[in-house]
């Protein structure tokens, strides 16, 4: 709480210094970083892996999540940002389906696992499904702000969905069980996309 | 008991927050970032939700798995909806990929016949006796729902629709198999075990 007037000088300040001319942020293509922090929430092969994850984050325990909160949305911010440079990887979208399935296995088996594997799993698959979100970005403007955007949105689901977790745990013992059903499910619908994926012929 | 109403409540809280970021997110974001338009996603989701809820004998079958698992009580009550649809992926991957499996639908009847009859005579097998046999018949559902997955519009939104519906149907079965604790419960579950058996009967001379 003391620490509340000091941040809210500099916001008086901002608010005072704020011109006509910023008026309207999307005009300032400042609308990229919304559509970065938009596009994770608009298909479920984006949102179901921070779903997943921020369960596991709270399966893991406050410590672990708190790690995961800074791990994941950077690892999403360097994915999303290197979508535009790197050349085109097509092994990206099955290798995220693999993601689902060893999430959900991590979830269904409840084991507490080192929290450096924790992290380098949250950091890996940030950087796979943030290259996954990353390609959606508008070409021709500064991918950075999307990047931003996407990161921006990875760090508040997966904070909402670990404390909800880490907070009805805390209360009762079904939340336990309920978050191992769903993890056995969330790898059972990685197993099927994989097997859609490698379907032969069209798809 | 209040504490715990107040924690649920600052729970909703943090979702009602979500809800409106997501709000704002959506009024401000530009229309140019918007790949995924929803209209598959709604759709797929919907027949994948719809579908195990049509097939009567699937829904048997899924209440009986719920129902057995309470009955047995810890550590059944969660494993049986833990392994269940991890075997079901296998069976649903064979559909996906167009492999075969014969007598799919006298699979599904034979599940509810069989799982029913576990509920309705009490049985009590080995944990590791009904993983095994409700992993088997999860193979059949998972086909049946796998067949219909590429045709979907979205077959994720159609995976996670039939994924939630199969775990509802669960959750039903359990939440009914818990009246068992008390002895005139108990007896009602044993009847609706009996019933779900008579009703995969009734659907394995159709099939």
């Amino acid at each position: 709480v003391p620490g509340r007037p000091r941040l809210l000088a500099p916001a008086l300040a901002g608010l005072a210094w704020a011109g006509p001319a910023h008026a309207h942020a999307l005009s300032n293509r400042f609308g990229d970083f919304y559509g970065g922090m938009l596009h994770p929430l608009t298909a479920l092969e984006h949102a179901l892996p921070i779903v997943a994850l921020g369960l596991l984050a709270g399966q893991e325990g406050a410590r672990a999540a708190r790690w995961l909160l800074l791990a994941f949305p950077l690892a999403l911010l360097v994915g999303a940002g290197l979508a535009s440079v790197l050349p085109p990887m097509p092994w990206i979208r099955p290798f995220n389906h693999l993601s689902f399935v060893v999430l959900g296995l991590l979830l269904a088996a409840a084991w507490r696992m080192p929290l450096v594997l924790l992290v380098g799993l949250g950091a890996l698959f940030g950087l796979t499904h943030g290259y996954d979100n990353g390609l959606a970005a508008s070409p021709g403007s500064p991918s950075y702000l999307y990047a931003l955007g996407v990161a921006a949105l990875g760090a508040v689901a997966l904070a909402l969905v670990s404390a909800t977790a880490l907070a009805l745990s805390a209360t009762a013992d079904w939340p336990r069980t309920a978050v191992r059903i769903a993890g056995s499910w969330i790898a059972a619908i990685g197993i099927m996309m994989i097997g859609l994926a490698s379907r032969p012929g069209p798809s | 008991m209040s504490t715990r109403v107040r924690r649920l409540q600052i729970g909703f809280d943090g979702q009602g927050g979500m809800i409106r970021l997501i709000a704002a997110a959506t009024v401000l974001a530009p229309g140019a970032a918007l790949a995924h338009t929803g209209e598959g996603v709604v759709g797929g989701f919907l027949s994948g939700f719809i579908h195990p809820i049509l097939g009567f004998d699937h829904v048997v079958a899924m209440i009986a798995v719920g129902l057995w698992g309470a009955f047995l009580g810890q550590p059944a009550i969660w494993l049986l909806p833990v392994v269940f649809p991890l075997v079901m992926a296998f069976g649903g991957l064979a559909g996906v990929l167009g492999v075969p499996l014969p007598g799919v639908e006298a699979g599904i009847a034979l599940s509810a016949l069989a799982l029913g009859a576990m509920v309705a005579l009490a049985v009590r097998p080995p944990l590791w006796v009904a993983a095994i046999l409700v992993g088997a018949f999860a193979i059949f559902h998972g086909h049946a729902h796998g067949t219909e997955l590429p045709a979907a519009a979205s077959p994720l939104a159609y995976g996670v629709g039939f994924v939630v519906a199969t775990g509802l149907l669960h959750l039903s079965g359990i939440a009914l198999g818990l009246l068992a604790r008390w002895p005139v419960g108990l007896r009602a579950v044993r009847v609706g075990g009996g019933l779900i058996a008579c009703a995969g009967l009734f659907f394995l001379i159709g099939a």
